[in-house]
């Protein structure tokens, strides 16, 4: 097991740069998952973690050791690929067992520990199969086997659900963590999607363009994100956002209608953009006035679309709703469920008030 | 409902077929009868179809000590000369051949799409064109009438078609393959021989069997460049027969017949690889 640092790691294709700077540390036995959309540096990071990628600058370091220079076998770090990456031409017993057939171990012993692997992965039935014979979900459960036996300092993980169906996916994500929880091997994970980055992660290290917006556990992003970016990303539905200005310690939309106590010191009159989740507003008899536009009832919980003059605003409430579109009601937020961010850098706003 | 016309669609197409292969495979097996013929039998009117009383009479001739003395020439000799220059070249083509594909098709350099078009343009010149200079060149550093010689050219030859074959289907397999293999600690040339050439098994079965049909079977630059007769192939052999013996046929058939037979088996075992190494890339397997 081993902790891994990155120090203001640089990655440049020619004059592109792709990572303009990285520095993160995670523990042992952490489970760090990179998050963010297409094209942020998520993957290369990742991959210039296994040495599959040269970087341009910076220093990573497993267990302080730098291992900048070393090529992927010398890092003693597993990955798991998106579309698995196994050997078509072996059977599932020989893909599990080629890593510790390549550092020349006694066949009793890669027997031994292919046996166990697959006993975890409840793969014990198919060891003899092909990868051409097995479903989504088993081949990623061989792929993570072939990480398993070799025990490893580093787990990666580049978006290994992707390729699988919803269900299967919410089934595999949860194999994962169990399996995380039961071998404590530091992990670092890649995925696109945010909400499997909140069910997975210890630590969740939110990317956009190159660079690190946001590093914190799933909550601490959720309750503070540190940018508009990160609250827009967290959280599904989206954060509402919605411009606003100070007056009196108090936020009011720019029609006037009234927000709540803000978050944080404001100067009079200063303008902010305020942001506030879906099930963090409720209806009431007073508070701003919005124009019900559409009615999506999940079962447990019901999602309306709010129109205020230009702005949009979803909520989420887990009461029957009895109007019908076209009414007019009241929305109020949840006090102390304000955020503020700064129009101009879409940086929160933090320190003052709490 | 229109299982009928499909049927008539196959049978037709079944019908062009026959009538083609028999075209074209009809004189073949004239010969390959007339191996099997008496002189006597080749010569009467009218003529058999079927060998009246077969016999092996040519082929014993063709590989009896007594006769290689006469004009029946070295059989055993053409035969091991020709195997030596197809074998040994079709090895060299495939050890350079997919060390050269496996660059073209996994690491950048400057012009390597250009390069790697380049090979199949060299593809077109026709050999004829080359003959001269090729015996200039091959005299000159002193490689005319040396078997080493004519396994150096086919080599040269086949190389860049088989390096095209090789580098196309190495494409096709999926880089995270041989990604995922360094990650279990291969070096490079080790994911390359345990994981990439397993799966490009078909390509190269496929080019080693396209150089070794053509190695075997070249006639022209053999013709021009061996000499001796301790050094000539089996197609120079059976040109020089088909000169000499006009009327005794059936050592022109028998000698046909031993020719075509290595060519005939390199097919019937490969042929699934075959058309599958040429495919490859065109269906994702």
């Amino acid at each position: 097991m081993g902790s891994v640092a990155l120090r203001n790691i640089r990655k440049s294709y020619g004059a592109v740069e792709v990572l303009h700077g990285i520095d993160l540390d995670i523990k042992e036995g952490e489970f760090t998952v990179l998050v963010g959309p297409s094209g942020c540096g998520k993957s290369t990071l990742l991959r210039s973690i296994a040495g599959l990628e040269t970087i341009s600058g910076g220093d990573i370091a497993i267990d302080d050791t730098v291992i900048n220079t070393l090529v992927p076998k010398e890092r003693d770090i597993a990955m798991v690929f998106q579309n698995y990456a196994l050997y078509p031409h072996m059977s599932v017993a020989k893909n599990m067992g080629f890593s510790l057939r390549l550092a020349k171990e006694p066949q009793a012993e890669i027997d031994r520990k292919v046996r166990a692997a697959a006993e975890i992965l409840d793969l014990t039935a198919l060891l003899d199969r092909y990868p051409r014979q097995l479903s989504g979900g088993q081949r990623q459960r061989v792929a993570m086997g072939r990480a398993i036996v070799r025990d490893p300092k580093v787990f990666l993980f580049d978006e290994p659900l992707s390729n699988l169906d919803a269900k299967l996916r919410v089934q595999m994500r949860s194999e994962i963590k169990e399996l995380h929880q039961r071998l404590k091997t530091t992990t670092i994970y890649v995925t696109h999607d945010q909400i499997e980055a909140m069910t997975m992660a210890d630590k969740i290290v939110v990317m956009r363009g190159g660079h690190v917006e946001q590093i914190g556990s799933p909550l601490e992003l959720y309750d503070s994100p540190a940018s508009i970016f990160v609250a827009g990303f967290i959280g599904s539905p989206a954060m509402n956002f919605v411009p606003a200005r100070a007056t009196g310690g108090r936020l009011v939309t720019e029609a006037g209608a009234p927000l709540g106590e803000a978050p944080v010191a404001l100067s009079e009159g200063q303008s902010v953009t305020v942001g506030f989740r879906p099930e963090d507003i409720r209806l009431s008899d007073t508070g701003i006035p919005a124009r019900l536009a559409l009615i999506e009832p999940t079962g447990a919980e019901t999602q309306l679309t709010l129109r205020t003059g230009e702005t949009s605003i979803i909520m989420t409430t887990r009461d029957r709703v009895t109007h019908v579109p076209g009414d007019t009601v009241h929305i109020a937020i949840t006090p102390g469920k304000l955020h503020c961010f700064d129009p101009e850098t879409e940086q929160a706003l933090r320190g003052g008030r709490q | 409902m229109n299982e009928q016309p499909r049927t008539l669609y196959w049978i037709f197409l079944g019908f062009v077929g026959l009538v083609i292969s028999t075209y074209v495979l009809f004189p073949v097996f004239w010969l390959f009868l007339a191996s099997f013929k008496t002189q006597a039998e080749l010569a009467q009117l009218p003529i058999s179809f079927w060998p009246e009383s077969p016999t092996l009479d040519a082929y014993k001739a063709l590989f009896s000590p007594t006769h290689q003395k006469g004009q029946l020439l070295d059989w055993p000799q053409l035969i091991g000369n020709s195997f030596f220059i197809a074998i040994s070249s079709t090895l060299i083509v495939l050890v350079f051949g997919t060390l050269a594909g496996y660059a073209f098709a996994r690491l950048n350099f400057p012009g390597r799409d250009l390069i790697l078009g380049g090979l199949l343009i060299s593809r077109m010149f026709q050999g004829a064109a080359l003959l001269l200079p090729t015996y200039r060149l091959m005299s000159m550093i002193g490689l005319q009438d040396s078997l080493i010689g004519l396994v150096l050219l086919y080599s040269a030859f086949g190389l860049p078609f088989a390096t095209w074959i090789i580098a196309s289907s190495l494409r096709e397999i999926p880089k995270e393959l041989e990604e995922s293999a360094m990650m279990d600690g291969a070096s490079r040339l080790q994911s390359m021989v345990l994981v990439v050439l397993p799966l490009a098994t078909p390509a190269l079965i496929t080019a080693s069997m396209w150089h070794f049909v053509g190695a075997w079977s070249e006639f022209a630059f053999a013709s021009i460049l061996l000499e001796s007769n301790e050094n000539k192939t089996v197609t120079i052999g059976l040109a020089s027969f088909v000169e000499l013996f006009t009327l005794e046929f059936q050592y022109v058939g028998a000698a046909a017949t031993i020719v075509a037979l290595p060519i005939m088996l390199v097919f019937f075992f490969g042929q699934r690889y075959f058309t599958r190494g040429l495919l490859a890339g065109a269906v994702k397997g």
